[in-house]
């Protein structure tokens, strides 16, 4: 059956980071003029308002820790009406402590996620040629 | 610049009646609102040069209400907004007496919010979604469709490093329901919650329940500001400004990079310092109260308790009528009814003036108090009210 989620939309400012996902990699906003990482992406630093951004490349072996999750026991979209008890959680990059990134936490009872567990990235495939991030126990 | 403290004052408030299913459109609400806040405040439509409102797309224009209360105002203004706009706006309201713009301004919000537009859900288009919020397309696909899950997201975090528990979630909860039971307006008036069925009651988002999430209500909500001068020649008490901090923000909305701030942080110091006084001189209190937990975090930020202690506060008795700040008097969002806000206004004018008085409602020797207002963890306004 077709893939009845929202499929993350690209847009100018972050497209670098989907398209990384679909080759299953992670590619990380990063400010030149104060080194801070940006995330979610945007057209400027967050923190300084500085246009020099670069793309800082994690790779395909991404490690992390379970920062904040939350248990959505009903559907709160459409597409998702399979999926309660679903597991949204915010992991702190192993590699970079500053980035928290929202994905679902998926192969694992909800019951089970705590706070410094952790995990470790997958893409599921979504579509031909669309891969979405998420992360799994390590 | 000015010293706007105890200068400006709110000397009408009124509101449409409240249901779930209005039958009605937000601008017959709007003006049932609008006509009781000008009774409350013994003024005729005319004497109103300004109107406002704040909305999601979900109401009628100030224009239109303007027009229909036989007005033709200098000054009409429509913004977007949830949270915190009533304190913005009777912030722009001042602004604009104090440079002779208008005399006097209504604002009000008035919606259909559970039989027409829902905040909590329903029908949102996904796709809109992603390109409408900051960060859309890292959060709608996973799932993150609502402020329970976006709040959420601290709400857990948050527990995990104060200490705080579930069960402090419900001290509000119970507290705010048992205002309710003194309140025959109020949507859960006659439904009193305890302790006991708020933790039998299912998860419907961890760390939430249904009855950490705030009503959804069909209703309209208007006050009136005017100067401390032009107060006397109305025939209500007026309800004097000590000190208001407009809005204030940190980055991002919807995904937040930084989970240890929120906005109210900021406010708090700005809003203190503006109005000169201290926390332990607050009488009475309203606290936005969209979700349960937003109650904890504020009294966290507002310095009504240390970080830390906030459980142990609440869990006192606190918010409760006797305790040492009795918050949301008439059963706040969780428990009255829901205008992003405002009807907690109207409260707690109405304690500062005594309108209870010789009630068991009626907050004791009430002479100031906060109002806040929280947009989410990014924006948020306060206002520090006094006899």
């Amino acid at each position: 059956m077709d893939y009845q989620k929202p499929i993350p939309l690209k847009n100018q400012d972050n497209h670098p980071y989907w398209d990384a996902a679909d080759r299953r990699e992670l590619l990380i906003q990063k400010c030149e003029s104060c080194q801070h990482y940006s995330h979610p992406p945007g057209p400027a630093c967050a923190k300084c308002g500085s246009t020099e951004l670069s793309w800082e490349n994690l790779g395909s072996e991404v490690k992390g820790t379970v920062y904040s999750f939350i248990v959505s026991y009903r559907p709160f979209l459409p597409g998702f009406q399979d999926d309660p008890p679903l597991v949204i959680a915010t992991v702190e990059l192993e590699k970079a402590p500053q980035v928290k990134l929202i994905a679902n936490v998926l192969d694992c009872n909800p019951e089970e996620v705590n706070i410094g567990m952790n995990v470790k990235m997958t893409w599921q495939d979504i579509k031909e040629g669309r891969a979405l991030p998420q992360w799994i126990p390590a | 610049m000015a010293q706007i403290k105890d200068r400006y004052a709110i000397v009408g408030v009124g509101e449409s009646e409240r249901s779930k299913n209005s039958g009605t459109t937000p601008l017959h609400l709007a003006l049932d609102a609008a006509r009781a806040a000008i009774q409350d405040a013994g003024l005729e439509a005319k004497d109103i040069d300004g109107f406002m409102s704040y909305s999601e797309n979900d109401s009628c224009t100030s224009h239109q209400l303007a027009t229909y209360l036989g007005v033709r105002p200098k000054y009409v203004k429509d913004i977007m907004g949830g949270g915190s706009s009533t304190e913005m706006l009777i912030a722009d309201a001042i602004g604009l007496i104090e440079t002779g713009q208008v005399n006097t301004v209504l604002i009000y919000r008035s919606m259909n919010g559970r039989s027409g537009v829902r905040m909590g859900g329903g029908g949102w288009d996904v796709n809109m979604l992603q390109s409408a919020i900051d960060g859309g397309s890292f959060i709608i696909p996973y799932g993150a469709g609502g402020p329970a899950q976006w709040f959420g997201l601290f709400a857990t975090r948050h527990m995990h490093e104060t200490g705080l528990t579930q069960e402090h979630l419900g001290h509000v909860c119970v507290s705010f329901y048992e205002h309710a039971q003194r309140n025959p307006k109020a949507y859960f008036y006659g439904k009193p919650l305890t302790m006991e069925q708020y933790k039998e009651t299912p998860y419907l988002s961890y760390p939430f329940n249904k009855h950490d999430f705030c009503l959804e209500s069909d209703e309209a909500n208007a006050i009136i500001v005017t100067s401390a001068e032009r107060a006397k020649d109305c025939q209500s008490r007026p309800v004097y400004i000590m000190g208001i901090a407009a809005r204030q923000c940190v980055s991002h909305s919807h995904y937040w990079s930084d989970l240890t701030e929120v906005a109210a942080d900021y406010v708090a110091d700005d809003v203190y310092k503006k109005a000169g006084v201290k926390p332990e001189d607050l009488d009475v209190a309203s606290i936005y109260d969209c979700y349960s937990w937003v109650v904890l975090r504020q009294l966290e930020a507002y310095g009504i308790a240390p970080r830390g202690e906030v459980g142990d506060f609440v869990a006192a008795g606190n918010l409760r009528l006797g305790g040492k700040l009795p918050s949301n008097t008439a059963g706040g969002m969780l428990s009255e009814g829901y205008t992003h806000g405002m009807n907690n206004v109207l409260e707690i004018v109405r304690q500062i003036r005594h309108e209870y008085k010789g009630t068991d409602r009626q907050v004791e020797n009430c002479e100031i108090g906060l109002c806040t207002g929280w947009a989410g963890p990014d924006i948020a306004g306060a206002m520090i009210l006094r006899n």
